[in-house]
């Protein structure tokens, strides 16, 4: 019998279940992934990275199942199972691997190497025309007011008790970009990937609801109505674009060799999502090299950085006080953006004779071009024939350069 | 206290980076539009034809450029349409 006892006993221990009912905060893990596979699957939110980041949570927290990332310490040592401390920059990988199990393999590899989000952008460059913003150059401007939100929140981050780094990777979720929010908080804050990751995400899918509220909050109805195409029939402009196919192709490369001289570190970024757009823009002869850039390789890079960002989501790193600031900070964040894009337009038509809507200021926060799309929306409420989708393309593109710029000069400074 | 006027000199040079960066953007943008437009302006396509040949019907014409368009995609813009016929 006591034998019989002591095999149960045995058993009881191989499961999972003796750690569940040690530390229950695994409960917890399980009920927000099921959330938020819920909120991807059933809710539509960004289903193409909500589904890994949120299967990944669930993996890593199966206790025995070695799926969690193992977060290098400051000096990059990590604490393996036995207790023993090794530097993570001196064990090869099949090491990785055999030590500390497949999904830390992948996190060492793809995301703390900072290859994944630089993937991602050359996709996300292979899928942006810059037609719409090379066709209304000068309300590119508002991509860079949109940025305020980053270094506001980085301030109050600072107020809140985070480190200068930390405080930065929580600001850039005020980018409203996952692979730069993701790309600097590898660079600066490593420890804090999951839950910024998550909270960019989780904003960047709740766009159609935080924009209209901060709309509601800053914009009058009369602005609301002001009429993109009227204005431009009013007050034509002066540039004629004769070649667009030439332009198109020139720009990225110029762009890129601009941007990279000036902010170098912002490069990995910006030079990716160029060249993602050269491969688009000079059509059949790179018709190949396109079609993997915005197909297989970007899907390829979504699944793996999704389901390392959801492993990074541990019990030990996701729940506790900082996580709570960086939901809190996440919001904050986004919320500044968009109204100081707004802000910005407003003090151009106090100066300007051919007005701006408002809303073309609200897209200054990349999320393309699901901004875009919110906030013409918003205006064909107020005015059926009022169609802003392309002006609002023009902010929201450049946004996405400000928002790289912006990550630049943070990692230059902090890095 | 020293974190703080480092997030304040931040906030001063991250905002003031980024619009100088997209201010430089939107004036290399100008000046490619001004330079593509001089160099390079759209040429109009004209259709010369040296002989006479007989009105193509609207769907040949739809299915030539969908035959052209597939050969330019499968050789990767090497191969060339001389002649399309239909067989027998």
């Amino acid at each position: 019998m006591e034998q019989f006892t002591e095999i149960l006993n045995r058993l009881y221990q191989m499961t999972a279940f003796s750690n569940i009912v040690e530390n229950p905060a695994f409960l917890i893990m399980y009920a927000l992934a099921f959330v938020l596979l819920y909120l991807g699957i059933v809710k539509k939110y960004e289903p193409l990275l909500l589904v890994p980041i949120a299967f990944g949570v669930l993996l890593a927290n199966f206790p025995g199942g070695e799926m969690g990332i193992i977060q290098a310490d400051s000096e990059g040592y990590v604490t393996l199972a036995d207790g023993t401390k090794k530097l993570i920059w001196d064990m090869p990988l099949h090491d990785i691997a055999h030590e500390l199990g497949l999904m830390n393999f992948l996190y060492y590899l793809l995301i703390k190497t900072g290859f994944l989000p630089p993937v991602i952008f050359m996709g996300v460059g292979a899928l942006t025309d810059f037609g719409p913003m090379l066709r209304n150059l000068r309300l590119s401007i508002f991509g860079a007011a949109a940025q305020f939100g980053i270094f506001a929140v980085l301030l109050i981050a600072i107020l809140m008790g985070f480190t200068p780094q930390e405080a930065a990777s929580l600001g850039i979720i005020g980018g409203a970009d996952g692979p730069t929010a993701i790309f600097t908080t590898i660079r600066l804050a490593p420890h804090l990937l999951g839950p910024i990751a998550i909270a960019a995400y989780s904003y960047m899918a709740l766009v159609p609801v935080i924009i209209p509220l901060v709309v509601r909050l800053t914009c009058t109805k009369k602005e609301l109505m002001i009429n993109m195409k009227e204005q431009e029939k009013l007050h034509p402009s002066t540039t004629e674009i004769k070649n667009l196919r030439t332009l198109k192709i020139i720009f990225p490369i110029a762009v890129t060799t601009v941007v990279a001289l000036f902010v170098p570190t912002a490069v990995p970024l910006i030079g990716m999502l160029m060249f993602g757009n050269l491969l688009k823009e000079i059509g059949s002869d790179t018709s190949r090299l396109f079609d993997a850039a915005s197909n297989s390789i970007m899907n390829t890079a979504t699944i793996f950085l999704g389901l390392c960002v959801g492993g990074t989501m541990t019990v030990e790193a996701f729940l506790n006080l900082q996580t709570i600031g960086i939901v809190i900070g996440g919001f904050l964040a986004f919320a500044l953006s968009i109204a100081s894009g707004i802000c910005m337009v407003k003090i151009f038509n106090l100066f300007s004779k051919k007005k701006i809507n408002p809303l073309v200021g609200a897209t200054g926060l990349s999320a393309v071009p699901m901004a875009s799309r919110v906030c013409n929306e918003i205006a064909t409420k107020y005015d059926v024939k009022n169609h802003v989708l392309n002006y609002c393309m023009a902010s929201n593109i450049s946004g996405v350069i400000g928002s790289a710029v912006a990550a630049g000069v943070l990692i230059s400074f902090l890095g | 206290m020293e974190n703080i006027s480092l997030a304040l000199e931040l906030m001063v040079v991250g905002m003031i980076t980024v619009f100088i960066i997209l201010m430089i953007v939107i004036q290399l943008g100008k000046w490619l539009i001004m330079g593509v437009n001089r160099i390079a302006p759209e040429q109009t396509v004209t259709h010369k034809r040296q002989t006479p040949t007989p009105a193509v019907p609207a769907a040949d014409a739809r299915t030539q450029a969908i035959i052209r368009a597939a050969v330019d995609r499968i050789t990767g813009g090497r191969g060339q349409v001389k002649n399309i016929e239909r067989l027998p």
